[in-house]
């Protein structure tokens, strides 16, 4: 596999930012000294095996304990009964209030929560879990999206929208429904278009369950404390753990004490909150520490990837000018909410796709099923959307005869075009992306199309997505006596190098070297606020906030010249400033930096706002691939990743996050599938549930960051751990179409699909079973 | 984990002796790739375990005779056999076989014993050694006896090994001039377990096929020879009109099963073009592609 970032990019005067620093803790990590939570051990700790619901949607008649506890060395067995005496309204969730910390006398899928086996032991707790017997009525279950938005069966009684989104509000107490969450948005006349149309296209896509596998499985230890409780976790969101939990106890936030290590992977699986509420009761109730690991099999029925059903309609006008677009999404939340309904909206409105259309009318829905539920998943939703919207265009630029690059050159959304909701775009290369992405595949150029069993073709696709929005970063400079620096952030660096990349801003300032720049762990006591490290939010406003930080510290280092009469831009060290100031090697410079944008809330009837976010993330794929028309295999001999992310702050790792996306999405296209049997997951374990390997990753992989400048961000920069998942899965299909002539419209595309439509459209269909 | 009972006897008739026929809870344990998922998962818990490891060293060693047989014992590593120049020249089949059955790190600790006493359909030396005309040799309370590799497979997770009889050895029988092939078939991922394995092993003189074996697994419940394929090769010429023939004969015949890699009819459509790829595949230097 090749990896070529083709364009240079600027380094700023210090020589920090834009600078391909290696990563800070990649030595502690090859050599295996990196400190994961997996490595904790605390006196007294207790371990915790979760017994796990065996129905999809059943009352729980009773909890037969006994013979578990009965075990030798098993400390108690835990029932939802139990967590009350600790949290009387056990139920927690970023958007609803919808999830019991263990089942609350009602199941809503196959691997709840249920009880939990605690012991000194792992092994015995795990014994002894499987003696744990539950006694369930059965209730008929809701899996497909599309069906539960209408269904009879009702997953929860009641909605429970959280206080905290305003847009939610109208839900809340409504009953005899699954929706939670209706998004509209109502541009001009999509209707009156349609009507007028020269051509109207309308075309059905579907996505699958899928998970975010983290090499690293979730794991969160609460501690009892003197003062309350400290709680270790691999969290992507150390704050909104301990707003929640402060929340769920009724205590003040300074009460809890939350700490996360590097992170084994991510991807929106450790978000908001987990497993810590559950340690953290567990934790009060015993008055021992407790440990809930899952294991990889167990993160199957965590969090997980919404499927998704997408009907997209547009009108064309004679010009090939897409005129009107309807687009109706049903997002497959599973049995509770999580970030279900924000992925709903703040992708949702991005439907339509990154095009310049007059008229357009979107709806978007969130809806609970008897399924493990689902929320952020590396694009936020992004993903679903491209694939359907980019198929779409294709089949839309083969229907009326035009070049499928040429249809979108025409409709593409440019800087200072209102985009659907009526933001006006802004430091978007939309054009520039889609323009080097047909550049760099060769997209003009003369093409080998195969011959005999295999044939060639190549696909493209381009999608965008907006930061989730408004959300809040702070951050803490430290500069030390000897002019060393420290920085206190709660981003946590998962994998995708923040830790590096904020300390370069921070060098970038103070004009040190970024490898000098000690990064504090997230730790709620010591690290400040930060929203969470989510949907490619981190560079960009954590990035400001950092910033601001550094140049607060710099302020304050030439305010403490000035003050002992040292002349403007006089070069003295730092230290040496610390003992003319306080006569000895002794003091510290604090700055601090707080940063939010601004934001206007979309219009709750029209869907519509002038300020819907902060920047834009753009992404492009093209792919080289051939069919094996005797078998269906697809192989992606080449593929090509350009992103607008603004101005790199470290290209090397603007490179790795580009290809590592795209490769995430490649498993997501065509081999990962949640297989589920009556609500049950059959293949959840790595031995069933195939991501990609080595092998089969393209052998040719260009990643390239366009020239481009975001003018509010740190430095120019902007989020980048996303924007390469949005083309691929439609430009493998549209290649595929290219090559052979079939159109593949659900993932993943496995070799079946491809061999069955191609046996369909030769009139030959395969029989099903 | 539930604790269990370890045993590691220093010979193998002591290891024979400690298995209880009666106590399916009582296993032999060699490399352990296989069982230690099996109870990780919970599938498999032991009250006993008797690893094998401790054994004399020859059953851990091979002979390659001059004439290119191979004689095993049960506790040879994959890896050995795939680091061996012997072993490569006389089955190059096998060189090409092992670098695609697992990773290096299972290769280096799972044993030929038992990958053949597993008898999990997807695997994909089974089907390699079958084509190969293998037998193992098996030593329980009454002594030893041979077994073909086309006798050891019953079903899904079953051989033809009598409760306390453990495989002692492999022996592979010196080809002699035969063409050999495997192709390994995924329709997930390159590490996935095939959705389909085709081994063939061929005798030709001049441009025809004397004798054809023919040995599918993963798609069928247990690896097996296809006669009728088999019988559409022998004395035709080499060439796509003998080859297409056995792959239409091989997926008239095979008992193909629906799951999560394919479904039947598709899989069906892999015997017939994959039995084709696996004869060129062993041919190509007859110049038959």
């Amino acid at each position: 596999m090749s990896v070529t970032l083709l364009k240079t990019h600027p380094l700023m005067p210090n020589g920090q930012v834009g600078r391909d620093v290696p990563r800070l803790e990649s030595m502690a990590k090859v050599t295996g000294r990196e400190d994961y939570t997996h490595n904790l051990r605390l006196p007294g700790m207790l371990h915790a095996k979760i017994v796990r619901s065996t129905v999809a949607h059943g009352r729980i008649l009773s909890i037969h304990t006994e013979e578990a506890a009965a075990v030798p060395g098993v400390h108690s067995v835990v029932t939802c009964a139990d967590i009350r005496t600790i949290i009387p309204e056990p139920y927690f969730g970023p958007a609803f209030h919808d999830q019991p910390i263990l089942a609350d006398g009602k199941v809503r899928y196959v691997g709840e929560a249920v009880c939990v086996v605690l012991s000194h032991d792992p092994h015995i707790a795990d014994a002894a879990a499987q003696l744990v017997l539950v006694d369930y009525e059965e209730l008929p279950a809701v899996y497909d999206e599309v069906e539960a938005a209408t269904s009879n069966v009702y997953v929860h009684e009641t909605l429970k929208p959280a206080g905290t989104f305003p847009d939610l509000k109208h839900l809340e107490g409504k009953r005899d429904t699954n929706v939670a969450l209706d998004y509209r948005l109502i541009r001009g006349d999509a209707e009156a278009a349609f009507a007028q149309a020269a051509h109207v296209f309308e075309h059905d896509f579907t996505t699958q369950q899928v998970m975010h596998t983290p090499f690293e499985p979730m794991i969160s230890v609460g501690e009892p404390t003197s003062t309350g409780l400290t709680i270790y976790t691999a969290s992507q969101s150390p704050s909104f753990v301990r707003i929640e939990m402060a929340r769920l106890l009724k205590w003040p936030e300074n009460r809890i004490r939350v700490k996360t290590s590097h992170l084994g992977g991510g991807f929106g699986a450790k978000l908001y909150i987990k497993l810590e509420a559950l340690a953290a009761a567990l934790a009060l109730y015993t008055g021992r520490p407790v440990r809930v690991a899952l294991t990889m099999e167990e993160q199957f029925y965590t969090i997980t990837k919404h499927a998704t059903t997408f009907r997209i309609k547009s009108g064309v006008d004679t010009d090939g000018k897409v005129i009107a677009r309807r687009c109706d999404v049903w997002w497959n939340g599973g049995a509770y909410a999580d970030i279900g309904p924000r992925v709903t909206q703040k992708s949702g409105f991005t439907a339509a796709g990154p095009y310049d259309i007059d008229n357009v009318y979107l709806e978007s829905v969130a809806v609970y099923t008897n399924r493990p539920p689902a929320g952020a998943l590396r694009g936020f939703g992004i993903p679903q959307l491209v694939w359907a919207y980019e198929s779409h265009t294709d089949l839309i630029a083969r229907g009326i005869g035009m070049d499928p690059v040429e249809f979108r050159r025409k409709n593409i959304l440019r800087d200072g075009r209102p985009h659907a909701t009526g933001t006006v775009m802004k430091d978007a290369a939309i054009p520039e992306v889609l323009e080097r992405t047909a550049e760099r595949i060769g997209w003009d150029k003369a093409f080998d199309r195969g011959t005999g069993t295999i044939r060639r073709g190549r696909g493209i696709a381009i999608g965008f997505k907006a930061s989730i929005s408004p959300t809040t970063s702070v951050a803490i400079v430290n500069v030390s006596a000897d002019g060393s620096v420290t920085l206190y952030s709660s981003t946590v660096d998962m994998g995708q190098g923040s830790d590096t990349a904020m300390a370069q801003i921070v060098a970038e300032v103070l004009n040190v070297p970024t490898e000098g720049v000690c990064v504090v762990r997230p730790d709620t006591d010591v690290t400040p606020y930060d929203m969470a490290t989510l949907g490619s939010r981190s560079t960009f406003h954590m990035g400001n906030a950092v910033r601001l930080a550094a140049e607060d510290a710099k302020k304050k280092l030439d305010d403490l010249a000035a003050e002992l009469g040292l002349p403007e831009r006089s070069n003295i060290p730092v230290d040496q400033l610390f003992k003319k100031r306080y006569g000895m090697q002794a003091g510290n410079v604090i700055g601090i930096g707080s940063f939010i944008p601004t934001y206007k809330s979309p219009d709750h009837d029209t869907g519509l706002s002038d300020n819907v976010t902060p920047f834009w993330m753009i992404g492009a794929t093209a792919v080289e691939i051939e069919v094996d028309t005797e078998t269906g295999h697809v192989t992606v001999t080449r593929m090509v990743n350009v992103c607008d992310v603004g101005t790199p702050l470290n290209p090397k790792v603007v490179e790795t996050q580009i290809s590592g996306a795209a490769v995430m999405q490649y498993g997501f296209t065509m081999s990962e599938k949640m297989e589920l049997d009556a609500g049950q997951v059959t293949n959840a374990s790595l031995a069933d549930y195939k991501i990609p390997s080595i092998l089969d990753i393209p052998p040719l992989m260009e990643s390239e960051a366009v020239v481009a400048t975001q003018h509010s961000g740190p430095f120019g920069a902007k989020g980048v751990g996303e924007s390469a998942t949005f083309g691929v899965s439609p430009a493998i299909a549209n290649a595929i179409e290219d090559a052979v002539g079939v159109r593949i419209t659900s993932l993943p595309i496995t070799p079946e699909a491809v061999y069955r439509a191609m046996r369909a459209a030769a009139n030959q269909p395969l029989e099903d079973f | 984990m539930i604790p269990f009972q370890l045993a590691e006897p220093a010979s193998f008739a002591e290891a024979v002796r400690l298995i209880d026929p009666e106590d399916p809870t009582c296993r032999a344990v060699s490399g352990g790739t296989a069982m230690m998922l099996m109870m990780k998962s919970g599938v498999f818990q032991p009250s006993k375990l008797v690893s094998l490891r401790k054994v004399e060293p020859e059953y851990a060693a091979f002979t390659v005779s001059s004439d290119g047989a191979l004689q095993a014992g049960a506790l040879v590593r994959l890896g050995q056999l795939e680091r061996s120049e012997a072993v490569r020249a006389a089955f190059p089949v096998l060189a090409d076989t092992f670098p695609v059955l697992s990773n290096v790190r299972v290769r280096n600790v799972a044993t030929v014993g038992g990958n053949l006493a597993h008898a999990d359909p997807h695997m994909d030396l089974p089907p390699v050694l079958m084509a190969l005309g293998a037998h193992i040799t098996a030593t329980g309370p009454s002594g030893s006896r041979t077994i073909a590799l086309t006798e050891l497979f019953r079903g899904y997770y079953e051989t033809a090994l009598e409760p306390g009889e453990l495989i002692s050895g492999l022996s592979v029988p010196a080809q002699a001039g035969r063409r050999s092939a495997y192709v390994k078939c995924t329709t997930r991922s390159a590490h996935d377990w095939p959705a389909l394995g085709v081994a063939v092993s061929l005798a030709v003189t001049g441009g025809t096929i004397q004798d054809a074996r023919i040995v599918l697994s993963a798609a069928v419940e247990t690896p097996t020879r296809m006669t009728d394929a088999e019988a559409a090769l022998k004395g035709a010429p080499i060439g796509e009109e003998a080859f297409r023939a056995a792959g239409e004969a091989a997926a008239k015949a095979a008992e193909v099963t629906s799951d999560v890699r394919g479904s039947a009819p598709y899989k069906t459509q892999l015997v017939r073009v994959n039995v084709v790829r696996a004869l060129r595949k062993a041919l190509a230097a007859e110049g038959a592609v």
